[in-house]
């Protein structure tokens, strides 16, 4: 899990490169001006290259903040080992 | 290439580096191909921070139209571009009594998209790809079988396509080269619905690197050396005697007929070709006289066949091309020849012939037509390799006279040279010469396509080209002379600020040089020449000659007024006129 966790804290680095790592876990969509559509689908596809999954679009609007998307990834992740 | 490999290639560029502004024309979302198409272009451009300018969606001929400040253009046309009932988020209704209509559409939107992307071509270079994404399942027949409606289609397409590569400028996307990924593996239909952005990753990144290279257009190789056993043919020749070696399928050795044939072609479009070969010279004669081999003897100069090692025999084909070994591809069935070269010339391209795998040594000819490819076969492509060997005769006819009586041969060569000042449409061969003359160089500065246009557009630019013929037969161009045109500080005389020229060796000792400068001091009405001078390693015939004329050792920014040009100039022999194209 915690594999789980740095990895997505380098998918958050990589499309936001002014965070710094201690700064990743803490953000969302509303405290980070530079998360906007654009960089919202840039950074659900840089998850999606790295942990080899498609998220569903009913899925999408939920992923607004590090902390959901690092739920979603465990729940994902516990639904496929079920 | 993975998505986050390319923003973090992005993000790694230098903000401070030479610009390079591509525009990506298309109708859907860029989104990824944009950021992967930056990435490539980061790559490879090194030096340079390109930036990608992107149109609205939507509007693909309105993008055209807007297309401005760019060095490049590249247009990706899918199918919805040529009517939306053909992509995913439009619905038009797919009747079969619609098809017709759909046809009416695309041929209408296909002759707009060519008037769009020809005006964008006389501009800028322009790449072009056609749909990459597979067709939506619109026709009524099954998927397997091709239906009148998509084959018409299609046909549409092609005669788009066929019809822009006439065009100056454009350069069209091979479809073969995405082969790799099936097309149902290129669309992406979750992002298509939910970002309007139809690829896949994959598919992104492989589209968005063909991209990339037709933007650089990378300059091709000048020559090719090729191994004669079990290369060339199929048999040492040494072993089996000039009737046992073979290139036919009886002898399953057809490969080599097929390499024969690739280098053939190759001489005949400008790629010079030469033999080194560890052989009994008297034995190659045999064949290449006895035997119908597909590249002939009058293809290849010069022939090194002979005991000593290979690097040596290299040395010798650098020196009788005068082209340096960054310029070539050597070609041998030996791995140790191989290293043996790459030991000694270290730039050189050596690929090895992998006889026994004739899968392997199809894909090096594909690999050699990739090294050797151009955009267009110019006149200079046809005559390199016979006017090589005629400046051998030239200057042997030059060493047999003394110094008094050969400007008297000279005149008896009956040379003409044509200069043009035209910069539209850009001229490959005369960015090749500046990119790949080392001797007779002013300063050895290469350029990108998209600088040097950028450049020639410029206020106050001056671009001259020079061709030559003499009784010799014609040089094609061989020149290229480019500067500033400037007001003198002092006298408020113009003066012209060279910061290129460049002359193929191939021209020398014909005083092409000073009928160069003669007419630029004339036509231009210029009182001076600055030289943007810079000595190199190998530029020493440019050294040589402005101390001739300056009667004082060349240094950077050094001048040359036009007195001191006509005191030190020869008498000069040849008939000069000016393009009818400018």
């Amino acid at each position: 899990m915690v594999d789980l966790e740095s990895r997505l804290v380098n998918c958050f680095a990589t499309v936001f490169p002014d965070l710094t790592p201690p700064e990743i876990p803490s953000v969302s969509m509303g405290s980070l001006a530079s998360w906007d559509s654009v960089a919202g689908v840039t950074l659900l596809s840089v998850i999606e290259e790295e942990f080899s999954l498609g998220i569903p679009p009913d899925d999408v609007s939920g992923l607004v903040s590090f902390e959901l998307i690092l739920d979603y990834l465990r729940r994902t992740q516990n639904d496929a080992r079920a | 290439m993975k998505l986050a490999e390319a923003l973090k290639v992005v993000q790694s560029t230098p903000h401070d580096a030479p610009g390079l502004q591509v525009a990506l024309l298309c109708s859907f979302t860029p989104l990824h191909l944009e950021t992967f198409l930056r990435a490539h272009l980061c790559k490879l451009f090194p030096g340079h921070s390109p930036t990608v300018q992107t149109g609205l969606y939507g509007d693909l001929i309105g993008n055209l139209q807007r297309v401005v400040g760019v060095s490049a253009a590249v247009v990706v046309i899918e199918w919805c571009d040529l009517d939306p009932r053909l992509g995913l988020r439009r619905l038009g209704g797919w009747e079969p009594s619609q098809l017709p209509d759909i046809l009416s559409e695309v041929k209408r939107n296909c002759d707009l998209l060519h008037n769009g992307m020809a005006a964008v071509a006389r501009d800028i270079p322009l790449i072009a790809c056609f749909p990459t994404l597979p067709l939506v399942p619109v026709s009524f027949s099954p998927l397997a079988r091709a239906s009148e409606f998509t084959l018409e289609l299609r046909s549409f397409v092609a005669s788009l396509g066929a019809t822009l590569s006439h065009v100056p400028g454009v350069r069209i996307v091979d479809s073969q080269r995405l082969d790799g990924l099936p097309s149902s593996r290129r669309l992406n239909v979750n992002y298509d619905l939910s970002a309007g952005f139809p690829y896949t990753l994959t598919h992104a990144s492989a589209l968005a690197e063909v991209l990339a290279r037709l933007v650089l257009n990378p300059q091709p190789k000048k020559g090719l050396i090729t191994d004669l056993d079990d290369t060339l043919w199929r048999g040492i020749l040494g072993d089996v005697g000039v009737q046992g070696i073979s290139w036919d399928l009886e002898n399953h050795s057809q490969i080599h007929a097929l390499y024969q044939q690739l280098l053939r072609s190759l001489g005949a479009s400008g790629t010079l070709i030469a033999v080194a070969s560890k052989n009994d010279r008297s034995l190659v004669e045999q064949a290449f006289t006895n035997r119908d081999l597909i590249l002939r003897e009058t293809d290849i100069f010069p022939f090194e066949v002979h005991w000593d090692a290979k690097s040596e025999s290299v040395k010798r084909i650098l020196g009788a091309w005068n082209i340096l070994a960054d310029d070539v591809v050597c070609v041998d069935d030996s791995p140790m020849d191989l290293a043996e070269i790459k030991a000694v010339h270290p730039a050189a391209e050596c690929l090895l012939f992998p006889r026994e795998n004739p899968q392997a040594a199809y894909e090096l000819l594909e690999r050699l037509r990739d090294l050797f490819g151009k955009d267009t076969i110019s006149q200079e492509d046809c005559v390199r390799a016979a006017s090589l060997r005629a400046n051998a005769e030239l200057r042997n006819g030059m060493d047999q006279v003394s110094p008094s009586v050969s400007g008297e041969f000279l005149r008896q060569t009956d040379g003409r040279l044509t200069l043009s000042s035209r910069k539209q449409p850009l001229d490959s061969r005369s960015l090749e010469l500046v990119n790949k003359t080392n001797q007779f160089n002013l300063n050895g500065r290469r350029f990108q396509e998209t600088d040097w246009q950028d450049w020639l557009n410029g206020p106050g630019a001056v671009f001259v080209v020079a061709s030559y013929r003499d009784k010799y037969g014609p040089l094609g161009k061989i020149a290229v002379i480019a500067g500033d045109l400037l007001n003198s500080d002092s006298s408020g005389k113009r003066k012209l600020c060279v910061r290129t020229w460049v002359m193929s060796c191939r021209a020398f000792s014909r005083l092409i040089e000073y009928e160069c400068l003669r007419w630029l001091f004339t036509k231009l009405d210029i009182e001076e020449l600055e030289f943007d001078f810079l000595p190199t390693p190998r530029n020493t015939p440019m050294q040589d000659f402005l101390q001739q004329l300056r009667n004082a050792p060349p240094k950077p920014q050094c001048h040359l007024s036009r007195a001191q040009f006509m005191r030190n100039c020869p008498p000069l022999v040849h008939s000069v006129e000016e393009s009818p194209n400018g």
